[in-house]
């Protein structure tokens, strides 16, 4: 540890921001391949708890092909993938995916994962919606929590590494297209620190707390996201956001994709299974943006059911007929969330759901190796992306459950092998950055931010109006004029978070000023999704358009690169990789 | 690093250990164990310390039993505390003795189903802990009539 | 509503009083949020998941150590609330407190699959046979969010700041009574020792408060069990049939992918 200018600058060859399913695996996988030969030293930083990220939400399962001699295959799970992506995914990326995953499964396995069983011991799969095998791996319904468990149980077993802890990352240090390193603030002391590494990984996770209705941790604010596009990374696809059709009323938690895997109904109010009527052959497990369009469309159409005590309205999603001894021994979590939040007991009564936020397909734009790509399609020296902070693509436009926790899994094996690779051919020197670049970086923080006098915004104030136009003009219907709007509202909160000023001025878990920063970052994405939206004129996967209803290929088979311009984002297009499968109606 | 500040445990301590208030019966069971645990200890003492006079030979032996006596009806109390203690903490000790020794009262491995009760602390466990109580307090009074009958009270 | 908060800013504690306007399905989280946001930004604690799941949030509520996130207004039945942070911990500022120790004791208890073999943990093509009624004998200990709730209500920890704790412990036992564990012998030193299990006196608050069902009482008891077993009849762990492995071929490592527009017999 060295003391210059006033911070601490620690030494590291990985470093690694967000310690979910991604950041951990990645760190295993450098540790697990080095052995100790090149005695590579890893930093794992989070701004929470390293074992609190939000991974461990996750609940429905992981897909992957465990039982080729049942009837699955890798082209069977290839094929669901890329087809519940509205085609948007790049088709060898997905190939290359359904292979790993499967080991990935295994490994886990025996890291201490407890899957569900059969009776003779094997590992149990189950029905997620898109999939057209069985192929959702699980325990419980507390499969992400399970997960986070073995890996971060694993990732003790190891000495060459060190936790920062409730560490936020404020900025990505990148000169001359080289990564440099990080630069955080220490939550517990206030400290700033300078994370100089000789690789980086960014699996920082999604951006759920953009909107009010979401199933995301408050963790979840898009800040790698952030970080890679203040840096002038390019972010892709980010219009794609997920809307999970089964969120409980009112706060949007989690009713997980297993409960109609296991059989669940979704019910109107006029106690019809209205999802016959968009999704015949699949009903309740079409993918999800089928089934959250079809209940707003519900919604919109009357059929819902209005809720006073919130002022939403809903659907129904019913479980009764499962029994109770199936939903004990399958979906605890589900009936404990029921019981906990709204003193229903699945097992007799309905539940009050919606569609609420859950995924973002899109982010930091990388290559088939996770490889964050700069604005010309070169990687950046030594800056890597796994998990949600990254857009691959595979999930396309639109995820399919169960593909999110192996995404990270996957991703988090290919890059840390990727990072040893590197660092064991090409040996890296420690970079040094021009001091400048840290100091601006320092004083932007608790100068210009946390010393600030002047002016009178409030930070939760500005969070507010941007949840609520976020769910007002960019939810799962979109339409030109709403998103002109929300870009007009979104314009004018930035606007106004330059005359932000905080209240707390201590240097200790300052979390306002922890908030702001995150803020920053919130509205940037906003903007992003926002805009990027209103220029996409047609409906593909989560993107749905009331005023463009159909899916146009001739024109949109494309992923958007968002750039940071002087005023806003500028927006570019590039190619889908279409390998194995062309474009074909989507009908389930 | 930001040493400055003092940091110091919240609400810790001896007396917080036995501060039973708001939790379980098995905590209560426990703070009582632990106390008659600490009577019991210097009974010990005590006792060992009479045996020691005796061992010094008979004055040394007479002014012991003459302390004793001073000390009137507190003598009979003590003795009474003393063997509730007892009792108490070798009841409670026999049902800890099934619990760790035998992994008794503790039910199986579950899996956890809201709302959460731990069979550890079940309906078994909670009859053996008053079941015990019961026993012990009669026993108590027990003893409490024949001090005093030792007295002539009664 | 009354909401009460002991507050400590690196130099002074104090009590704080707030009046906040409650709905009865509000969460104890939900109020701390609404005075962070609208009254008072200074105020310092842990959030995430909000849905019980990430053991953020643990702090004491009314006197009893539980999750702010999973404590509903209406079943605490007072009409005001009173807010600590949790017992037995340094308190850092406000509701914070510094979990670092805690971290370590777990860590301390090497809680990972050991395997004689490590190589076992290492090649992907094996697979583990673990029956569902194998499954059950850890999977209740595996539900541990590491909220840390259960070592501010132990009155042990209260004495002994270096005793492992019901967390920690309890986790020993989740990985020895795994089928697939083998790591008993090189666990057993850490355990059996002053600071281990023979520290616990089976007060049982642990369980009674541990938000998740862990019940960490019973796993300590079992602990004492297995390791009487060992030292005074040298039985290694019986509690559990080792889990069998199973060798499967490796899936081929991107193998070509499928001719161009490939059509699935049948039709999918
Ligand atoms: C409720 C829910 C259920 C789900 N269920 C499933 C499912 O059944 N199956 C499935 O496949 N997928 C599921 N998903 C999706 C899946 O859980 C996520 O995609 C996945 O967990 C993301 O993991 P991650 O590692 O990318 O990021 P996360 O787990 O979100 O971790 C992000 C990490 O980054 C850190 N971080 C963020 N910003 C900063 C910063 N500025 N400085 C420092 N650290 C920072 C955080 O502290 C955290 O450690 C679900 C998602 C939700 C919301
Ligand atoms: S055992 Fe229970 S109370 Fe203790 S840390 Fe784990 S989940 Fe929390
Ligand atoms: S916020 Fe995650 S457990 Fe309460």
């Amino acid at each position: 540890m060295r003391k210059d200018i006033g911070m601490e600058t620690l030494d590291y060859d990985v470093a690694i921001v967000g310690s979910g399913l991604a950041g951990l695996r990645t760190a295993i996988e450098v540790l697990r391949r080095d052995k100790g030969k090149l005695g590579l030293k890893v930093a794992v930083i989070s701004k929470i708890y390293l074992m609190r990220s939000h991974s461990v939400s996750a609940e429905g399962g992981t897909s992957a092909v465990l039982y080729p001699e049942e009837g699955d295959s890798f082209e069977l799970m290839a094929w669901d993938t890329i087809k519940g992506s509205d085609f948007l995914a790049d088709q060898d990326a997905v190939w290359r995916f359904v292979h790993i995953a499967t080991q990935e499964i295994r490994l886990i396995e025996r890291w201490g994962v407890p899957w569900n069983r059969r009776e003779d011991g094997r590992i149990e799969q189950r029905w997620f919606g898109g999939l057209s095998f069985p192929r959702a791996t699980y325990a419980q319904d507390k499969t992400g929590f399970f997960e986070m468990r073995a890996l971060y149980d694993t990732l003790l077993k190891y000495d060459n590494w060190d936790r920062f802890d409730e560490n936020f990352v404020t900025s990505i240090v990148i000169e001359n297209n080289e990564f440099k390193g990080f630069t955080a603030i220490d939550l517990k002391t206030g400290n700033f620190r300078y994370f100089r590494a000789k690789a980086g990984v960014i699996a920082t996770g999604g951006a759920g707390q953009l909107y009010r209705i979401t199933s995301m941790a408050v963790s979840s604010t898009g800040d790698g996201y952030g970080l890679a596009y203040n840096a002038g990374l390019p972010l892709k696809d980010m219009e794609f956001v997920q809307f999970h059709p089964t969120g409980l009323v009112p706060r949007g938690i989690l009713i997980t994709e297993a409960a109609r895997g296991e059989g669940a109904y979704l019910i109107n109010k006029d106690g019809e299974r209205f999802m016959q009527k968009y999704a015949p052959s699949k009903m309740e497990l079409a993918p999800r943006d089928i089934v959250s369009r079809a209940i707003m469309k519900e919604i919109m159409e009357g059929k819902g059911i209005y809720d006073e005590k919130s002022g939403l309205y809903h659907v129904w999603l019913d479980m009764r007929h499962l029994g109770k001894e199936r939903i004990e021994q399958k979906l605890p979590f589900i009936r404990e969330i029921g019981l906990k939040y709204l003193g229903i007991d699945i097992v007799d009564q309905p539940l009050p759901i919606r569609p609420t936020v859950h995924y973002n397909m899109g982010g930091i734009h990388v290559d088939i190796d996770g490889k964050v790509l700069d604005s010309t399609g070169t990687p950046v020296k030594g800056l890597w992306a796994a998990g949600e902070a990254a857009c691959v693509s595979i999930q396309g436009s639109n995820r399919l459950g169960s593909n999110g926790t192996n995404e990270c899994l996957v991703y988090g094996y290919i890059v840390g092998n990727d990072i040893y690779n590197y660092i064991e051919k090409e040996r890296p020197a420690l970079p040094s950055p021009s001091q400048n670049i840290l100091t601006t970086e320092e004083d932007r923080i608790f100068g210009k931010l946390l010393g600030k006098e002047s002016g009178g915004e409030d930070v939760y104030e500005i969070r507010d109006e941007l949840k609520d136009t976020m769910e007002k003009y960019v939810h799962v219907y979109r339409t030109g004029s709403d998103l002109e709007k929300a870009v007009v509202k979104i314009r004018e909160l930035k606007e106004r978070y330059k005359n932000i000023r905080l209240t707390d001025k201590s240097r200790v878990f300052n979390y306002n000023l922890e908030h702001a920063l995150e803020l920053g970052n919130m509205l940037e994405l906003a903007e992003i999704i926002a805009r990027g939206a209103l220029l996409r004129t047609e409906s593909r996967g989560a993107h749905a358009r009331l005023d463009y209803p159909n899916r146009d290929d001739t024109n949109w088979l494309k992923h958007t690169i968002a750039l940071k311009g002087a005023d806003g984002p500028l927006f570019s297009y590039i190619p889908v990789k279409i390998t194995m499968w062309k474009p074909v109606a989507r009908v389930y | 690093m930001g040493e400055d500040k003092k940091e110091k445990r919240y609400k810790t301590g001896l007396l917080r250990s036995l501060w039973p208030y708001n939790f379980n019966a098995e905590r209560y069971s426990y703070t009582l164990h632990r106390i008659t645990g600490v009577i019991l200890a210097l009974y010990l003492i005590a006792h060992v310390f009479e045996i020691y006079h005796f061992a010094l030979g008979p004055v040394a032996w007479e002014q012991t039993i003459a302390l004793l006596g001073s000390l009137g009806i507190w003598e009979k109390i003590g003795l009474w505390i003393i063997a509730g203690s007892a009792l108490y903490h070798g009841a409670n000790g026999l049902r800890l003795i099934l619990n760790e020794v035998f992994g008794m009262l503790l039910g199986k491995p579950v899996l956890p189903e809201y709302p959460y009760t731990p069979t550890s602390l079940s309906r078994n466990q909670k009859i053996a802990i008053y079941v015990i109580l019961a026993i012990v307090i009669a026993l108590w009074i027990w003893a409490g009539l024949y001090l005093l009958e030792g007295l002539g009270i009664i | 509503m009354k909401v009460r908060i002991r507050r400590y800013d690196g130099q002074k504690e104090w009590w704080q009083d707030y009046e906040v306007d409650v709905k009865s399905s509000d969460t104890v989280l939900d109020v701390l949020n609404k005075i962070r946001e609208k009254q008072d930004h200074t105020l310092a604690f842990r959030l995430s998941c909000q849905m019980g799941s990430c053991g953020s949030c643990g702090m004491v509520i009314n006197g009893l150590p539980a999750l702010a996130c999973q404590t509903r207004i209406s079943e605490l039945k007072t009409d005001s609330i009173r807010i600590e942070p949790l017992y037995n911990y340094k308190v850092i500022k406000d509701l914070v407190v510094d979990l670092n120790e805690f971290v370590n004791k777990h860590r301390s208890v090497k809680p990972w699959i050991i395997r004689k073999n490590p190589e076992e943990l290492e090649e992907a093509p094996i697979e583990f046979k673990v029956t569902p009624e194998q499954n059950l004998t850890f999977v209740q200990f595996d539900y541990c969010i590491m909220c840390g709730i259960c070592l501010a209500a132990c009155p042990t920890v209260a004495i002994d700041p270096l005793f492992l704790g019901p967390q920690a412990l309890g986790q020993a036992y989740r990985y020895i009574a795994d089928p697939r564990d083998e790591g008993f012998e090189e666990r057993i030193d850490i355990l059996d020792d002053s600071h281990g299990v023979w520290r616990c006196h089976f007060a049982g608050a642990c369980s009674y408060v541990c938000p998740k069902g862990v019940d960490p009482a019973k796993a300590i008891q079992f602990l004492k069990k297995e390791i009487l077993k060992y030292r005074l009849l040298h039985k290694k762990k019986a509690a559990t049939k080792p889990a069998e492995l199973v060798e499967k071929a490796p899936p081929p490592n991107a193998p070509k992918p499928p001719p161009f527009d490939f059509k699935f017999e049948g039709g999918v």
